[in-house]
């Protein structure tokens, strides 16, 4: 029996490598490619290596850092909006019942499942009329649209497994309702709040055509500069600025991965 | 006595003219004089949309224009990277869709040509005439159909040459010598039969205007000519030789790359798949032909270019000025300013400019120290480049837009979904 | 589901609201606007009668419909295999690392490891990876396996779909996984020790009691996926060839024609992409609540 198990844990082992490769192949051609000056077929290796696409990069006359600038305020501003109004909504969501709910939720949902092209054109010219074009804030609040979806899925999720017991435990021992939301409701669902803000920072911190279109060419975030390297089709600057681009976002992640594994969170559905 | 003043005035007008010939340009629309222009345009930021794929021409822009502007004309130049012209359109539409007022758009100048122009000139969304009233307009060859033409379409003034390209081929010398190589679509035939799978061409279309062009000197060099092509669009000229064009590329696709079951969208895919080897031609548009990919480690060092000796079709790229620009005064400075001589003469040099032609007519320039650097750059294009006598040689124009739209949508139709 | 509470409706609107006001404000502004579109709207080139002639076009006109009716067979096709494995192989990962007690919080960061890689840069790795002259291709040829890049097969760029059923795959199975991984945390150890020392197979034990846990967000998650496959445009239009292509790329090329009119068939291209994921999306809900009042 223990042989067995024993085996069959190495097995799972390889299988977990394996993929993990797979799933990091990708990331290690973008690594190698960001210092590749000359790098043709049949060579696996790069044949000129060179630091200029970082050079440039990093060279005062550049973009890059203002539009990394841009996306951090962005995505900074977009993340705890989101979740202040998503959580209410993934709340009602996900403990009630009520008449219409299918409908609410499929209105929640549709920004999600709505090609971006249906929505952003028209959200353009409504924030040009409006004014709120050409700015972050304008942006910002456009970013709303398709992160919202996301925060209200996951709070509802979260609600669904949520019981209220300590809640209504706490209001009969005579706690106010802003101190059992901020001692008892947001400590108890701090996994998902973790989860939903990296979710929301993520969809804001990559989003390019609502950038584009609302910030009318005067709002530069990374994904604006990335696509335009993209379409350029120069490998080396590409590498480079798409490892910018992901290298916080990663950061983010791993700071969220130690939030979520400390025992007195651990769980999103212990409730 | 009277003779004397006579003499005189005779030769205080001719002063005159000669001193004040740039007088004789009209001011731009909406201004008194250059000198207005200029005055106004002191202070303003200039917010220019192009295509932010080209680090070389990102570079040169920040590197050549940016601290002139600043120095010289107090204008701040904001450059914005676009991924496709298209967007900067698409953002001056949308902002005539709002409303937004006059003198508050967001984009003061655009790279643009063809069908982006078209786009538009046709919605009125431009400013202009202004492209003969900027002093270095003279510099300009404005009678060259080439250039008062852009995609077949009267320019009419509201946009100015910025610099030229002009179709025409890479190959690998190191696998092919120069005496190999096809000259024309009758021997690429023969080429593309002895070498099955290694020869593609970018697919008409979207973002594959290159591929429009492959194809439309096809009808060319069938057809005998390109003269009967220029003018209006002639649906029985177009009608009468489509059949053998399609029937052609038809033939070719059993011995193309992937059988012709599949195209590179674009110049880059296309590129890539010469540099490692897929296939063994790629199309270029620049005048230094391979050499800035050399430079840049994009293209093997032994890349080199060529032409077919006839039918190559080369245009200009224009800039132009929204109509509801915040900056009209700054964007005119600046149109005026990469027309400059010793600027033209830089942008053609593969180590620093970004490798397309010159916007300006050499045999126009008089002032002779600017003669020597415009000649002098069109001789150092690098070995990556076509003999330019060769390009000359085979230089023909681009024809009446309906041609694009047809040939675009016919061979989707007819070869590639056959 | 927990237990139907007593709510006021005046609590749910102020819990609603906010999201709702800014759903319909933002999204259906922008989305209304597409369909006057799509109707014909067109102020800016003189249109502003009203007609379904877009729709017709789209779908019976030889000049759109053929690129439209291949386009939806490709775009279902895509989307419905990226789906599946996706969900597939998130429920097999994340059972594994579940069972993997050692390292798991090493292993289910390794797999988040790609969320924040945008759409953009996980196709342009795969063209990297797996074009014929790409990596895997270089290293067979390392081995001896292959000569030319001609000889290697054609993984992106094909006509049939896979190099973008494999970007999204590799994309969007973290994503599910990451949702059923968090689920399946709070599966109580003791339930299925209980459920093995009865003699429940490994199958059993995932068919009753892991299985109905995780279902409602892996279906979900996968809605979510099939939806976003549907509509999106990037990995297609890079990994995708000309004909067939995926519907959103057609919808962007119709929207950039340099002839306005093109846009309407544009937007009306893209409300038809709308409505497909919302006909998925709105049967699985309808389903679910059949199956709820079912018990």
């Amino acid at each position: 029996m223990a042989a067995r198990h024993r085996s069959t844990a190495w097995l799972r082992t390889l299988t977990l490598v394996f993929i993990s490769m797979v799933l990091v192949a990708p990331l290690i051609a973008f690594l190698l490619n960001a210092f590749a000056r000359s790098w043709f077929y049949p060579h696996l290796i790069p044949q000129q290596w060179t630091l200029e696409a970082w050079a440039r990069i990093l060279s005062p006359q550049s973009d890059v850092l203002q539009a990394m600038g841009n996306s951090l305020l962005i995505a900074g501003v977009v993340t705890p909006t989101a979740l202040l109004v998503g959580l209410p909504a993934g709340r009602a969501l996900g403990l009630y019942t009520f008449r219409g709910k299918r409908l609410v939720e499929f209105l929640l949902l549709l920004p999600a499942i709505v090609p971006p092209l249906a929505v952003s054109m028209g959200l353009a010219v409504n924030f040009l009329r409006w004014g709120l074009a050409g700015n972050w804030v304008g942006v910002s609040i456009a970013h709303l649209v398709p992160v919202l979806p996301y925060t209200i899925l996951i709070f509802s999720g979260i609600f669904n497994q949520y019981s209220l017991e300590h809640e209504q435990q706490a209001r009969a021992l005579g706690a106010k309702s802003w101190a059992v939301i901020w001692y008892v409701t947001l400590p108890l669902i701090k996994p998902g709040i973790v989860v939903a803000g990296l979710f929301a920072f993520l969809i804001s911190w990559s989003q390019y055509l609502l950038t584009l279109l609302i910030g009318s060419g005067r709002v530069i975030t990374l994904p604006i500069l990335l696509f335009s390297s993209a379409a350029g089709g120069n490998n080396l600057t590409i590498a480079a600025q798409a490892i910018l681009f992901t290298a916080p976002a990663l950061l983010l992640l791993l700071v969220t991965n130690r939030l979520l594994s400390t025992d007195a969170v651990s769980g999103l559905g212990r409730l | 006595m009277r003779f004397k003043v006579w003499l005189m005035v005779i030769m205080i007008s001719l002063f005159t003219r000669v001193a004040f010939a740039q007088e004789s340009l009209e001011a731009p629309p909406g201004f008194a004089s250059w000198d207005d222009v200029l005055s106004q345009a002191n202070g303003q930021t200039v917010n220019w949309y192009l295509y932010g794929g080209s680090d070389a021409i990102n570079g040169f822009v920040d590197t050549f224009y940016a601290p002139l502007l600043a120095e010289e004309y107090g204008i701040t130049l904001n450059r914005v990277p676009v991924a496709d012209t298209v967007d900067a359109v698409n953002q001056v539409l949308s902002e005539a869709e709002a409303g937004v007022a006059e003198n508050s758009g967001a984009v003061d100048l655009i790279w643009i040509n063809g069908e982006n122009f078209f786009t538009l000139q046709q919605a009125n969304l431009l400013y202009g005439p202004w492209a003969k009233t900027i002093p270095n307009s003279v510099l300009v060859d404005w009678d060259n159909p080439a250039i008062n033409l852009d995609f077949g379409r009267p320019v009419d003034g509201y946009e100015s040459p910025w610099s030229s390209a002009q179709f025409h081929f890479i190959y690998d010398s190191a696998r092919i010598a120069e005496a190999n190589l096809p000259r024309s679509f009758a021997e690429l035939t023969a080429w593309i039969q002895a070498n099955p799978g290694r020869f593609t061409y970018i697919a008409p279309g979207p973002g594959g205007y290159m591929g429009t062009r492959f194809v439309k000197q096809i009808f060319f060099e069938l057809s005998g000519g390109q003269d009967q092509w220029l003018g209006d669009f002639n649906p029985t000229l177009y009608n009468g030789w489509a059949p053998q064009v399609w029937a052609l590329l038809n033939d070719w696709s059993a011995d193309l790359w992937r059988q012709g079951a599949t195209y590179p969208a674009n110049e880059n895919e296309m590129r890539d798949l010469f540099a490692n080897s897929e296939v063994d031609f790629a199309f270029t548009q620049e005048i230094s032909g391979a050499s800035v990919y050399i430079n840049d480690g994009r293209l093997p060092e032994t890349a080199r270019a060529f032409a077919f000796t006839e039918n190559m079709i080369g245009d200009f790229n224009y800039v132009a000025i929204p109509a509801n620009a915040a900056h009209k005064a700054a964007a005119l400075v600046l149109a005026n300013l990469i027309l400059q001589p010793n600027l033209q003469a830089a942008q053609v040099l593969p180590e620093n400019g970004f490798g397309l032609g010159f916007g300006i007519d050499v045999s126009r320039v008089t002032e002779t120290s600017d003669r020597l650097v415009l000649e002098e750059s069109a001789a150092n294009l690098g070995a990556g480049a076509a003999d330019p006598a060769e390009l000359a040689a085979a230089l023909v124009s681009d024809l009446a837009a309906e041609y694009q739209t047809r040939v675009e949508a016919d061979w989707e139709a007819y070869v590639l979904r056959r | 589901m927990s237990s139907a509470d007593r709510v006021s409706s005046r609590q749910l609107v102020l819990l609603l609201a906010p999201a709702l006001v800014l759903v319909l404000l933002l999204f259906g502004g922008g989305f209304a606007y597409s369909v006057l579109q799509s109707l014909g709207w067109q102020p800016l080139i003189g249109r502003t009668t009203l007609s379904l002639d877009a729709y017709h076009n789209l779908l019976f006109a030889p000049a759109y419909q053929e690129v439209f009716w291949s386009g939806l067979i490709f775009s279902l096709w895509v989307s419905t295999a990226s789906t599946l494995l996706s969900a597939v192989l998130a429920v097999l990962i994340a059972l594994l690392i579940h069972q993997a007690v050692q390292r798991s919080q090493l292993w289910s960061f390794l797999f988040q490891f790609n969320l924040p890689v945008p759409h953009l840069v996980a196709a342009i790795g795969m063209l990297f990876l797996l074009s014929q002259s790409g990596l895997v291709s270089r290293g067979t040829a390392a081995l001896g396996l292959t000569t030319t890049p001609a000889d290697f097969p054609v993984l992106v760029r094909d006509t049939s779909g896979i190099g973008i059923i494999i970007a999204y795959v590799w994309k969007e199975m973290p994503f599910i996984g990451v949702i059923v991984f968090g689920v399946l945390k709070s599966l109580n150890a003791s339930v299925v020790q209980a459920a093995r020392n009865l003699g429940a197979n490994g199958w059993q034990r995932f068919r009753y009691i892991i299985l109905p846990l995780i279902a409602p967000s892996l279906l979900s998650s996968s809605l979510i996926v099939f939806a976003f496959t549907f509509g999106a445009y990037e990995i297609p239009a890079l990994l995708g060839v000309r004909y067939p292509r995926a519907l959103p790329v057609t919808a962007l090329f119709l929207f950039n024609d340099a002839d306005l009119n093109s846009r309407t068939e544009a937007m009306a291209l893209s409300v038809l992409i709308t409505l497909v994921t919302s006909m998925v999306i709105g049967g699985y809900l309808w389903l679910r609540g059949i199956a709820q009042r079912l018990g």
